[in-house]
């Protein structure tokens, strides 16, 4: 503008402003944030890290817990093909891939591919199975474009996100649908992805409410077997859903989505392994005045599953939460919530195993309350709070925690924690026999209960300029780990799942950022973890937690994301993991690259590179020759928007 | 009492950077796009007819659904820039347009921005809008947020089609694009 004096912008990062804040002069106006964002460069409010839009501060749960955020972003300069290779970001999860499509993820340790330590919510969504409190990653296909974020946590999160979040709690976020607006097209093909394709639309319907659809399908190459034959792995899947959203008011929204799907996959024994399912999920949330918030959220989702030969699953789940979310006074800010799940389960048994019954509802209702208390207003931060559930295998269970929060000085954050949680049973820990019937083998789990967790925890999280760490230390004492007790000893069978274990872990998980220029971001992580695990006094368990114990010591990540003139942009992850001695899994170097091309706003071209050190290397299972191993990639992929 | 009016606005400051430093050093990405208009108001010279007067207000005008709250408001508040205050509209449609220098157009609008951008027939109005695409497509400003960062992009040829002239404090951050096609 003619003739106006610019404001002399200065070279201040943000933690200098407010040690600056108190010079005379800027000490002007009573004012937020914004006078101190008012003082910044654009060059440094380029580098500053913004949340999008949300109306409340983040909660102490999150603040003061080991928690890592991938981004769209991330997701995009990743060239992951599915939502596990995605979860590859998170320096503080362990994500092995067994095959073309099992996976093991877990966090803090305990891993398999029935890892059963974890909760994992899409949108609000549980999708871990109550057959073994485990996920069926082949059927979690979120399209990845549409994903906003995904939370992840390690450490127990049960007092506020809920039961099976004993070690953790992954929380995919997809985006609003006024974010997805017109059509993208995508599609692509490979060496370990033979084809794929997703089409998206997004549009208005009035002005206050905005819709997508969707429609994906991809197909998977086999993975080997030691002997480089192709494993009979391969498969396909076809799946699409919508979500909507609407601003029913200004003070009420309504979100309403849901997905259909349906695969086949190859397998050993004769005929392909059927999977399909869906759900709908309506959220409604009103702001009831300045300082009180309530949501309400009711689900349903359905899975079918038959593995011809092994056994048939057809699960019904309805669920319905409550929350609301409350300040009082200057100090206290209350969250509480209720909810109810029904688990309708219909397995198909066959002569290789049996759940029995093998129809079984069970039911589940929650309540939890946590008060955040401010000691000192925005300087130290004290969250108590319980989870109490009731279920029909242990009946009640508490599970309380407590967190505090230090802001030591604008730029760190000290945080601890103490937590209680349980796993509470599962189908396969109580109503599991092998073979399908008598005499069995394995036959069930009668008296067992909940394994137990009392987690400790301390946390420091630093940030200045375009320079974060954040680092993460813990140990926990688990009871009554699962085991496999003698029902007749010394006779070996036949045997029951019981509680003989104890156990422990400790362990510290690092991660920093660094924006090298506005251009060039790189990022690193780097996890080092140790369990115990020890038979009780009169177990008889002989596996000394072999299955428990399937965890590297350490992993390494590094990322590194750079734009580079005329629209290119050139990715790449290095992913150093340590052995797993007990299965005999050695420990592997992989990198994963990932360049693209961005001719028009309109078009995006890549190409991507997956586990490229290596023609095929392991990542799991026992040894043996039918165990798999994970073959070198390459794709192309094309996105067009319209 | 001197005393207090001197530290009560720290006390208040070191608050409001504690609470960011709570949510790791984030801030809110509208807060955060207000103080970048509020910059493009003291990095952008607008022709002499943008301002009859040597007291007219510098316009900043939010077309359609307002994603910023008071966000805007509250930066613009009590802040003058060369003797001119600044003032905040918002309008539901283009036509309405009055006196308006720096033009914020939502997401949704902003997505498909060539009827608005002809609504507005080069009338020496800095345009800007976070939607995909706005630059090349006429627009004159996009905020485009990368891996939670936010980055501009910039228009040259609309910003002189419209006689704006553009700071090179502006020009050397922005990432300069063309229209779709060249």
């Amino acid at each position: 503008m003619a003739g106006v004096p610019a404001k002399a912008p200065r070279l201040l990062t943000l933690g200098l402003v407010f040690a600056l804040v108190g010079t005379p002069g800027f000490a002007q106006q009573p004012d937020t944030a914004a006078q101190a964002l008012k003082r910044m460069s654009i060059e440094q409010l380029m580098t500053l890290e913004v949340t999008s839009v949300s109306k409340r501060p983040e909660r102490l749960g999150q603040t003061a817990s080991a928690i890592q955020v991938i981004t769209q972003d991330d997701i995009r300069g990743s060239g992951a093909s599915s939502l596990p290779e995605a979860l590859r970001l998170a320096s503080n999860l362990q994500v092995a891939q067994l095959d073309s499509r099992q996976w093991a993820i877990s966090a803090r340790g305990f891993n398999s591919t029935s890892a059963n330590k974890l909760l994992v919510l899409i949108d609000g969504r549980t999708v871990y199975t109550p057959l073994f409190s485990g996920v069926f990653w082949d059927v979690q296909e979120v399209p990845l474009a549409d994903i906003d974020r995904i939370e992840v946590i390690s450490g127990p999160g049960a007092t506020l996100w809920g039961a099976n979040a004993v070690n953790g709690v992954i929380n995919v976020i997809t985006k609003d649908a006024k974010d997805t607006p017109g059509l993208l097209l995508s599609g692509g093909g490979g060496t370990e992805l033979p084809g794929f394709g997703t089409a998206r639309y997004g549009g208005a319907l009035g002005a206050r409410a905005r819709y997508r659809i969707y429609g994906s399908r991809f197909a998977r190459d086999p993975s080997v077997l030691p002997s480089g034959q192709d494993a009979p792995d391969d498969w396909h899947l076809g799946q699409g859903g919508f979500r909507l959203d609407w601003d029913a008011s200004t003070v009420s929204r309504v979100t309403l989505q849901g997905d259909l799907y349906d695969g086949r996959i190859d397998q050993l024994s004769p005929g392909d392994i059927a999977v399909s399912g869906g759900n709908v999920v309506a959220k409604w949330g009103r702001t009831i005045s300045e300082t009180s918030d309530l949501t309400a959220q009711l689900y349903y989702d359905r899975t079918h599953r038959n593995i011809p030969g092994t056994f048939g699953e057809d699960l019904d789940m309805y669920d319905v939460e409550l929350q609301h979310q409350a300040r009082l006074g200057a100090r206290h800010d209350l969250v509480w919530g209720l909810g109810y799940r029904l688990m309708n389960d219909n397995v198909a048994n066959t002569t290789a195993l049996a759940f029995l019954p093998a129809h079984v509802a069970r039911q589940w209702f929650t309540g939890f309350v946590q008060d955040e208390i401010a000691l000192v207003p925005n300087r130290l931060h004290v969250a108590l709070g319980t989870k109490v559930e009731h279920n029909n295998y242990t009946g009640f269970e508490i599970q309380p925690s407590g967190r505090v929060n230090w802001t030591v000085s604008p730029s760190a954050t000290l945080w601890a924690a103490v937590s209680r949680a349980v796993r509470t049973p599962s189908r396969i820990d109580r109503e599991f026999f092998v073979p399908g019937q008598p005499p069995y083998f394995l036959a069930g789990g009668p008296g067992f209960h909940s394994e137990e967790e009392l987690a400790y925890e301390l946390g420091y999280r630093h940030q200045h300029g375009s320079f974060a760490l954040s680092a993460a230390t813990f140990y926990s004492r688990y009871h009554g780990l699962r085991s496999l007790e003698q029902v007749n000893p010394p006779a070996a069978t036949p045997i029951v799942i019981g509680n003989g274990q104890d156990g422990e872990s400790y362990g510290a998980e690092l991660s920093a950022a660094y924006w090298l220029t506005p251009r060039w971001r790189v990022r690193a992580g780097y996890t080092e973890l140790r369990v115990h695990i020890w038979p009780n006094p009169g177990s008889t368990d002989t596996s000394r937690g072999l299955t428990e114990s399937q965890t590297p010591d350490h992993q390494l990540f590094v990322h590194s994301s750079v734009d580079l003139p005329a629209h290119v942009r050139l990715d790449a992850g290095l992913r150093a993991v340590g052995k797993i001695a007990r299965r005999q899994v050695p420990s592997y170097e992989e990198l994963n690259a990932r360049l693209s091309w961005q001719p028009t706003a309109r078009l995006d071209l890549s190409i991507i590179g997956q586990n490229l050190l290596n023609p095929r290397h392991v990542e799991f299972g026992a040894p043996g020759p039918t165990r798999r191993e994970i073959q070198r990639g390459v794709y192309g992929l094309l996105e067009w928007r319209f | 009492m001197a005393f207090l009016r001197r530290v009560l606005p720290v006390v208040a400051l070191l608050g409001a950077g504690h609470r960011l430093a709570a949510q790791g050093v984030r801030a809110s990405e509208y807060q955060v796009k207000a103080v970048f208009l509020f910059n493009f108001a003291q990095f952008v010279d607008w022709p002499a007819e943008a301002f009859p007067a040597p007291d007219t207000p510098l316009v900043i005008c939010v077309l359609g659904n307002d994603p910023f709250g008071d966000a805007l408001d509250q930066t613009v508040r009590d802040e003058r820039l060369g003797g001119r205050p600044l003032q905040v509209q918002r309008y539901h449609s283009v036509d309405e347009i009055k006196t308006c220098h720096i033009l914020f157009i939502n997401r949704s609008e902003g997505a498909r921005p060539e009827e608005i951008l002809a609504g507005l027939k080069q009338r020496p109005i800095l345009t800007v809008s976070d939607a995909d695409g706005f630059a090349q497509r006429g627009g004159m400003i996009r905020f485009v947020t990368d891996r939670n960062r936010i980055r501009l992009q910039l228009n040259l040829a609309a910003t002189q089609a419209a006689h704006l002239t553009i700071s090179s404090k502006l020009l050397r951050v922005a990432e300069i694009v063309t229209r779709n096609g060249s």
